[in-house]
């Protein structure tokens, strides 16, 4: 078993790589000190197990799973923090750490990893979709967004974000000048953003309401939005509904 | 707000001691000068509550003028001149309201050598009735504040030591500082035993301090100083501190436990974000009469908007205007990827009484 561990701190690491010392089917595959690095190690190397941190600079834990995807590798979280546990077994985590961590707890969690690795989650694409529902804490909205561009990774705050845009199988979240394709739903987004803030003016656009400049009627039931920068949206019926519902 | 304008009884209570205070000044007047009783009251009631209503703008003056803090000459100066000023017009007034009398036949033949003589001395004493009784009612209203804000202060001192509590039981600052001590019994067993000292020495200083209203800074700066060491355990090089105070700021008294929050928000919010760490510094120095502190942190230019610093800071703040109001002052500067908390307190190396006397 070949197993990745991901935290900030070096001697938290130092004290998994140390324990797992007495485990003879495990293989230190690497050590990560930030979320990017986890993302970029959990795919090039080859392993089976992630011993992953929940806060990290840059990048939770959570971001890291949901950047990996389906490609991401068994985790077992491992934090100071016990209000993330729901969040984690949502994502199927294979178990849940609390630090300073007990050997015993860490060895029977290795067992569980050996058996979910015999028996893999059969249905990953389901899981991937979880995966993106969980990178928020909860009972709070999206802060920011996580984007994948080949190898990099880029964090954009939600605050920068103009509009989103919902193409065939992708979206299009536009941010100033940048324009950044995610692999995600435009219903699932939308779920997780702040509805006071994220309006759904169209079957294919989410507004950001603050860079709203003015609205023009364009057809019988149908309004432009234009936009600080001078870019117009269209906006249909039900949205011209929506984004009053917010702005009352 | 006027503490006698404030509400329409109050007002008629005052005016109803200048209304006893003119039918004295009735009898008097009908004694000196064989004119009746119902004259004299004639006579005097109005010029009575004239001097009352004139008299209620000196409020502002009593505030403006503390004794104590304003120089002895300058008060004397100007109640002379405001005195003058009244009774000058007062006296017009009467002599007016007599004229007045007279064009109707109601006045008896007064003799004026014995009116206005009794006239100035009354209303002089009206005159200076009234400010000492504007005065006591001056004093009064400071105590009333002073009171308030000492329970105020009561009520932070409470909550800081709450908090002290609370943090005490942080499961993030407590349980990741022992996974730092469990790694190290296996690695650096000299290091864990310093780690377990230092968390020890933090506990220990922090109860103590949280007892007092006010401590030296130099002995703020050794928690501060004690929790660095900790938090450095555990992010090694990623946290870097530097502490700039004159030797003059360290004998300077201020409230216990106020630059430890702000020191953790700097490690939580900051330096904890940042990949590659950053910088923790605390200054302070003596500026005329006032001791200026800062704390000061890298962070992170796109960190999502936090709350949490948000009720920290506020406690800090309230803490720091409930103990000296408006003689201090706290700025928080914002910037893409510097945090700092500038603290402008009255330099004193006086230690303030216990938070708790009744305890």
């Amino acid at each position: 078993m070949r197993v990745l561990i991901v935290d900030d701190e070096a001697l938290a690491r130092a004290y998994l790589v140390e324990q797992l010392a007495s485990a003879e089917d495990v293989e230190i595959a690497g050590q990560a000190a930030n979320g990017f690095d986890a993302v970029k190690m959990a795919e090039e190397l080859p392993c089976d197990l992630m011993l992953l941190d929940v806060q990290m600079p840059k990048l939770s834990g959570f971001e890291v799973m949901e950047l990996l995807g389906a490609r991401a590798p068994a985790v077992i979280f491992v934090t100071a923090h016990d209000e993330f546990a729901v969040q984690a077994f949502q994502i199927h985590a294979v178990d849940y750490l609390l630090k300073p961590v007990e050997p015993a707890r860490l060895q029977q969690a290795l067992q569980r990893a050996r058996e979910r690795l015999r028996d893999p989650t059969p249905d990953r694409a389901a899981w991937s979709a979880q995966l993106a529902l969980a990178a928020r804490p909860p009972g709070q909205w999206l802060e920011r967004v996580v984007i994948r561009e080949g190898t990099r990774v880029h964090v954009l705050s939600t605050q920068a974000v103009d509009f989103i845009e919902a193409q065939d199988d992708y979206l299009v979240i536009a941010a100033g000048e940048k324009r950044y394709r995610k692999q995600q739903t435009l219903a699932q987004l939308e779920t997780q953003l702040d509805p006071s803030r994220f309006v759904r003016i169209h079957r294919s656009f989410v507004l950001n309401v603050e860079r709203m400049a003015r609205i023009e009627p364009y057809a019988k039931d149908s309004w432009q939005v234009f936009l600080s920068n001078g870019s117009h949206l269209p906006m249909s019926r039900s949205g011209y509904q929506r984004l009053r519902a917010v702005l009352d | 707000m006027h503490p006698i304008l404030s509400s329409r009884g109050r007002l008629l209570a005052y005016l109803l001691l200048w209304v006893t205070f003119g039918g004295l000044l009735a009898g008097i007047i009908a004694v000196t000068n064989e004119a009746s009783l119902q004259w004299g009251e004639l006579f005097v009631m109005p010029l009575a509550v004239l001097m009352g209503l004139q008299c209620l703008p000196c409020w502002y003056l009593v505030r403006g003028m503390t004794p104590g803090e304003v120089p002895a000459w300058r008060m004397v100066g100007t109640w002379f001149g405001t005195s003058f000023v009244l009774l000058s017009l007062w006296l017009g007034a009467a002599s007016l309201w007599l004229r007045v009398l007279k064009s109707f036949d109601l006045a008896p033949i007064v003799d004026p050598g014995t009116l206005m003589p009794l006239l100035v001395f009354a209303g002089f004493v009206g005159v200076v009735i009234a400010i000492l009784g504007l005065y006591s009612e001056a004093a009064g209203e400071r105590s009333r504040e002073a009171e308030r804000r000492a329970l105020e202060l009561r009520a932070f001192a409470r909550e800081a030591e709450m908090g002290f509590l609370r943090r005490q039981l942080d499961p993030h600052f407590l349980f990741n500082s022992l996974n730092s001590v469990a790694a190290l019994i296996g690695s650096d067993a000299t290091a864990a035993r310093r780690m377990c000292l230092l968390m020890a020495d933090f506990f220990r200083k922090s109860l103590k301090f949280s007892a007092q209203q006010t401590i030296a800074l130099a002995d703020e700066l050794t928690l501060v100083e004690t929790f660095l060491a900790i938090e450095e355990v555990r992010f090694g090089d990623r946290l870097r501190r530097s502490l700039e105070v004159s030797e003059e700021a360290m004998g300077m008294q201020v409230p216990a436990l106020l630059l430890q929050p702000l020191v953790e928000n700097a490690v939580h919010h900051g330096i904890a974000h940042l990949i590659d760490g950053g910088e923790i510094k605390v200054s302070a120095k003596i500026r005329g009469n006032l001791l200026d502190i800062i704390v000061e942190n890298s962070c992170d230019a796109d960190r999502p908007a936090s709350r949490s610093t948000g009720v920290g800071l506020a406690n800090v703040r309230g803490r720091v205007e409930s103990m000296y109001g408006t003689r201090a002052r706290m700025d928080v500067e914002n910037e893409p990827e510097r945090f700092r908390v500038l603290l402008a307190l009255p330099a004193s190396s006086k230690e303030a009484p216990r938070a708790r006397p009744d305890r």
